[in-house]
C-alpha cells in the first residue's frame, strides 16, 4: 500500500514538473494579422487563391444515404469547373476543386472541415442539413461562403450561406398553386401533408400551411421519421380525412410507399413532392405503376428538360460519365458552379478575392443569370430566398431521368407574398 | 495507463507470495512506470503543438476523449456491475440539452429556454441531472438482468428521440437545433478570443483550448473511475455481478448497488454529452433513431468500445475509444491527405466505406482472438515484462476461479 501510494505521488510530481516546463514555454502575443497579399493583376487574396489557381471545396456525399444524388452533384460541379477552365478560367486563374466525402454524417464532416478549410476560398457544394447545422459556426468563424445542397429557408440566418435556387417552403407553395391552376385542387379543400420531422420536412410544411391559409384549406399533418418505410396506414388515415391532394416532403422510398397506397386504396388523388422526393430509381421499383399521380416541384430543371443549358449539361454529363445514374443532381451541381462564377467574376472586378471580398461581391449581386438553370437570383437581401420560381415536372417513365417538365420557372402570386422565416421587411 | 503497473503491488492477494523476490525489481519498475506516465502526460499536453496547424487531427483527438469518458461510464456498468445498457446515447442527449438549457442565454431567443447559469455550473448541473434520470430508471434496472435489461434500456433511446423532437423549447427542434453557449472558466472563454496565448509558437485558439478542457475532464473521469473500481464500491459491484445471493450474504445492499452503478454510469454519459455539444458546436436532436449523434448507432459504438477495451477495464475503455471513435476518422483524414480513392465516384470503394470495414474488422478480430479485449492484451504484456513478480498469474492471461482470489478486471496484472 505504501509503495503504491508513493508511486502515485511521484507520478503526480513528475506530471507537475512537466506542466511547469510547459508553462515556462508559454508566451502571450496578439494574433498575427491575416496575411492578405496583392497577387497577380493587383487582386487582394487570402486563403485558397494563388496567382494561377482558385481552389473551391466540395463537401459531398458519395457513400451515404444520398450517394446517387451526391455523386451527380459532384459531377455537375466538375463539369462546370472543366467548362470554366477550358474558357480560360476566372481572373486569369484556373478553378481547382478539393473534394471530400462525409457520408452524410455530421461528426465526420466536423473533423474533415478543419483539414479542408485552410486550402479553400469557399465551398461550392455543402450537402446535407445535419452537416450544415454542425458546420454553421465554423462557416461564420472562418468567413467561408458556402453553397448548400440543402434548400431550407431556416438556414438563411447564416450570412455565409449562398442559397442557390428557391427553398422547400416555396417549392410547396408553387406546387400547390400549380395544382390549383390545373384544376386539381379547389379553395376550401382538405389536403394531407406527410413530412419527415426535421429541417427538410418542417420547412416544406411551412409552405403548405401558408398556402392553405390563403385559400381556406385544411392541412392534415402526418409526421414521420426519415427511416419509416411503410406509409400505408398514414395514407389510409388521410383517406378517412377526405383529402383531395397529398403533399410529400419525404425520402424517395417513402414517396413510393405513399403513391402505392394512394393507388391501392383507390384514393388516386394528385400528389405533390418537392425536389428530393423523387429518384428515377423508383421507376424500377414495384411501385412504378403507381407513380403517375406525382408532380415534382423543384428549383432546378429535371434531367430531361428542354431548357437549352440543361440539355447541354445533360449531354456533357452522359459523355463524361457513361453509365452513371441520371438525376437532377447534375443540374444542381452545375448551377452551383455558375453562381460561384458570377461571384468570383464580380470579386475579381472589385480587386478583392479574399473571403471578405467574396461576401461583399455576393451581396452586391441583384440579378444573377444562370441561363434558366434556376430563376434569376437576387442576393441583396440576406434572409430572403434569392429566387421564388420553380420547375414543375411530372413522372414519365419514357423520359430520361424519369420526369418530364410541365411548367418552366413558375412563380405563383402566393410565392411572391410569402415571408420566409428570416426575411426582413 | 502506466500507473496501473504499480497497483498490483498494492493488491493484497497477489502480493504475499511474490514478496521475497519482488523487492529488488520493484523500485526499478516504479521508475519505468513514472517515466512512462510522464511521457504520456507530456505527449497529451503537447499534442496541440505536435499537430500544429493540422487542427483536424486535434479534432479527432478530442472526439476520442468524448468516447473515452462515455466508454469509461459504460464499462463500469457493463463490466463491473454486470448490467447491460444500450441507453448511453439517451444520457448523452440529456447531458447536451441540459448544458444548453442551464447555460443558455435567456435573451437569445423567445422560443428557447435558457437559464443563463455560469457554464461550469451548467456542466455540473447537466451531470447531476443525468445522474438523477439514471436513478429514476433504477427501479427497472434493479429488476432486470442481462439482455432483458439491454432491451428495456433501449426504450430510453426511443424516448430520447421523441422527447428531442417534441420539447423544442429545450432542444431547439430537429430543424436547426440550438447553439450551446461557449464554455467559460473564471472569465476565460474556450473560443477564438484575442489576444490568444501561444505555446512554442502555436496559438492556443478555440480547438486547442477545448483539447485541454477535454483532457482535464477525461483525466478526472479516469481517476474517479479507477478510484471507484479499486475501492469498496467496485468490490460491491463485482460482488453483485458475480453472485447476488453471495453479495447479500456479505452485507451488500443489492438494489442500492445496482441503482448506484446506473446513476454513476449515466453521469459519465452526461459529461460525454456536454463534451459532444461543445465539440459539435451544436445541440440538435436526431431526425431518426438509426443515424445521428444520439442514435442506436452510438449505442452500438459505445458497446464496441467496452468490448474492444475489455469488459470492466477503465484503461481498456480509453483504448477502445481510440479504436472506435478515432480509427475511422484518422483513416478519412489520411485518405484525403494522401489522395487515396480520389477517383472513386459512383458507388465504388472509397475511404468512408473502407473505414467502416476497418472498424468492423477490429471488432470481429477482438472478439475472435482476444475476448478479453485490450485489457487482456495489457495483462499479458505486463506479465511477460515482469515474470518474477506474479508467479500465480496464469499464462495466457485467462484466470481460473481457484487460482485467483479476486480479479477486478481493471487491473492488468490481476
Amino acid at each position: 500500500m505504501i509503495l503504491r501510494r508513493r508511486a502515485g505521488r511521484s507520478a503526480t510530481l513528475a506530471a507537475a514538473l512537466a506542466s511547469t516546463l510547459v508553462l515556462a514555454a508559454c508566451g502571450s502575443t496578439a494574433d498575427t494579422p491575416a496575411d492578405t497579399a496583392a497577387g497577380a493583376g493587383g487582386v487582394k487574396t487570402d486563403k485558397g487563391v494563388t496567382d494561377t489557381t482558385i481552389t473551391l471545396g466540395i463537401m459531398g456525399d458519395t457513400s451515404g444515404v444520398f450517394k446517387n444524388l451526391g455523386a451527380a452533384i459532384n459531377a455537375g460541379n466538375q463539369l462546370w469547373a472543366d467548362d470554366v477552365n477550358a474558357a480560360g478560367g476566372i481572373c486569369d486563374r484556373t478553378i481547382q476543386l478539393e473534394v471530400v466525402d462525409h457520408g452524410y454524417k455530421a461528426d465526420t464532416a466536423k473533423t474533415l472541415y478543419p483539414q479542408l478549410e485552410p486550402k479553400i476560398l469557399g465551398i461550392v457544394q455543402l450537402l446535407g442539413s445535419p452537416v450544415l447545422a454542425a458546420l454553421k459556426q465554423n462557416l461564420i468563424d472562418d468567413n467561408v461562403t458556402a453553397a448548400p445542397a440543402s434548400w431550407s429557408s431556416e438556414i438563411l440566418n447564416n450570412p455565409n450561406i449562398m442559397m442557390i435556387g428557391t427553398t422547400y417552403d416555396l417549392e410547396v407553395i408553387n406546387g400547390l398553386a400549380y395544382l390549383q391552376q390545373e384544376g386539381l385542387l379547389a379553395d376550401g379543400a382538405t389536403i394531407g401533408h406527410i413530412y419527415i420531422d426535421g429541417e427538410y420536412g418542417g420547412n416544406g410544411l411551412k409552405g403548405s400551411k401558408y398556402y392553405a391559409d390563403k385559400h381556406g384549406m385544411t392541412v392534415k399533418e402526418a409526421k414521420i421519421t426519415s427511416t419509416d418505410t411503410d406509409l400505408t396506414n398514414i395514407v389510409t388515415g388521410l383517406r378517412g380525412d377526405g383529402v383531395t391532394a397529398i403533399v410529400l416532403t419525404t425520402t424517395p422510398g417513402q414517396t413510393a410507399s405513399a403513391l402505392a397506397a394512394n393507388q391501392a386504396l383507390g384514393l388516386n388523388v394528385p400528389v405533390l413532392g418537392n425536389n428530393p422526393t423523387f429518384d428515377p430509381a423508383l421507376l424500377q421499383s414495384p411501385a412504378a405503376g403507381a407513380l403517375g399521380n406525382l408532380y415534382v416541384a423543384a428549383s432546378s430543371p429535371p434531367f430531361s428538360s428542354q431548357t437549352p443549358k440543361a440539355a447541354a449539361v445533360a449531354k456533357a454529363y452522359k459523355e463524361a460519365y457513361p453509365g452513371a445514374p441520371l438525376n437532377a443532381g447534375t443540374n444542381v451541381g452545375y448551377v452551383e458552379g455558375l453562381v460561384w462564377q458570377n461571384v468570383l467574376t464580380k470579386a475579381c472586378e472589385n480587386g478583392d478575392m479574399t473571403r471578405a471580398g467574396i461576401q461583399t461581391a455576393l451581396t452586391s449581386l441583384t440579378a444573377v443569370d444562370t441561363e434558366d438553370l434556376v430563376g434569376e437570383l437576387d442576393y441583396s437581401s440576406p434572409g430572403a430566398p434569392p429566387t421564388r420560381g420553380v420547375y414543375i415536372a411530372k413522372v414519365d417513365p419514357a423520359a430520361e431521368g424519369g420526369v418530364t417538365e410541365v411548367a418552366t420557372v413558375f412563380t405563383a402570386p402566393e410565392a411572391e407574398s410569402y415571408k420566409a422565416p428570416f426575411q426582413e421587411g | 495507463m502506466s500507473e496501473v503497473v504499480s497497483e498490483k503491488v498494492g493488491s493484497p492477494p497477489a502480493a504475499p507470495p511474490a514478496e521475497p523476490r519482488a523487492t529488488a525489481s520493484r523500485p526499478r519498475r516504479n521508475r519505468i512506470k513514472i517515466a512512462a506516465t510522464a511521457v504520456l502526460v507530456l505527449f497529451l499536453v503537447l499534442l496541440p503543438i505536435l499537430v500544429g496547424s493540422e487542427v483536424a487531427y486535434l479534432k479527432v483527438a478530442q472526439y476520442i476523449l468524448i468516447g473515452a469518458v462515455g466508454g469509461i461510464g459504460l464499462t463500469l456498468l457493463v463490466g463491473q456491475a454486470g448490467q447491460l445498457s444500450l441507453a448511453h446515447p439517451f444520457f448523452l442527449l440529456v447531458g447536451a440539452v441540459s448544458y444548453a438549457v442551464l447555460a443558455g442565454d435567456p435573451e437569445e431567443s423567445d422560443d428557447l429556454v435558457g437559464l443563463g447559469l455560469p457554464p461550469l455550473l451548467a456542466l455540473v448541473g447537466a451531470i447531476v441531472i443525468c445522474g438523477l434520470i439514471g436513478l429514476a430508471f433504477a427501479p427497472v434496472a434493479g429488476r432486470l438482468r442481462g439482455i432483458y435489461l439491454g432491451v428495456a434500456s433501449l426504450s430510453l433511446v426511443f424516448l430520447g428521440l421523441w422527447l428531442g423532437q417534441s420539447l423544442e423549447a429545450f432542444t431547439g427542434g430537429t430543424s436547426s437545433g440550438r447553439t450551446p453557449p461557449t464554455f467559460e472558466l473564471f472569465g476565460f472563454p474556450f473560443s477564438n478570443a484575442e489576444p490568444s496565448p501561444t505555446l512554442f509558437g502555436v496559438a492556443i485558439e478555440k480547438q486547442q483550448r477545448l483539447w485541454y478542457l477535454f483532457l482535464v475532464l477525461a483525466a478526472i473521469s479516469y481517476l474517479l473511475a479507477r478510484g471507484a473500481v479499486n475501492s469498496r464500491i467496485g468490490r460491491s459491484w463485482r460482488a453483485v455481478r458475480d453472485n447476488e445471493a453471495a453479495a447479500t450474504a456479505m452485507g451488500v445492499n443489492v438494489t442500492r448497488v445496482k441503482a448506484g452503478a446506473f446513476v454513476i454510469s449515466s453521469a459519465f454519459a452526461g459529461l460525454a454529452g456536454v463534451m459532444t455539444a461543445l465539440w459539435l458546436d451544436l445541440v440538435k436532436p436526431d431526425e431518426n433513431e438509426f443515424t445521428g449523434s444520439y442514435s442506436l448507432t452510438v449505442s452500438i459504438a459505445f458497446l464496441a468500445i467496452v468490448i474492444i477495451g475489455g469488459l470492466g477495464s477503465v484503461p481498456g475503455a480509453v483504448v477502445g475509444a481510440a479504436v472506435v471513435f478515432g480509427l475511422q476518422q484518422f483513416f478519412l483524414l489520411g485518405a484525403n491527405e494522401f489522395g487515396w480513392f480520389a477517383d472513386a465516384e459512383f458507388g465504388g470503394l472509397n475511404a468512408v466505406v473502407l473505414s467502416a470495414f476497418v472498424y468492423g474488422a477490429a471488432v470481429v478480430l477482438v472478439v475472435l482472438f482476444e475476448p478479453g479485449g485490450a485489457a487482456a492484451v495489457g495483462r499479458r504484456l505486463v506479465a511477460r515484462l515482469s515474470p518474477s513478480d506474479i508467479p500465480s498469474a496464469p499464462r495466457g492471461g485467462r484466470s481460473t476461479p481457484g487460482s485467483e482470489p479476486e480479479r477486478n478486471d481493471d487491473d492488468p496484472t490481476a
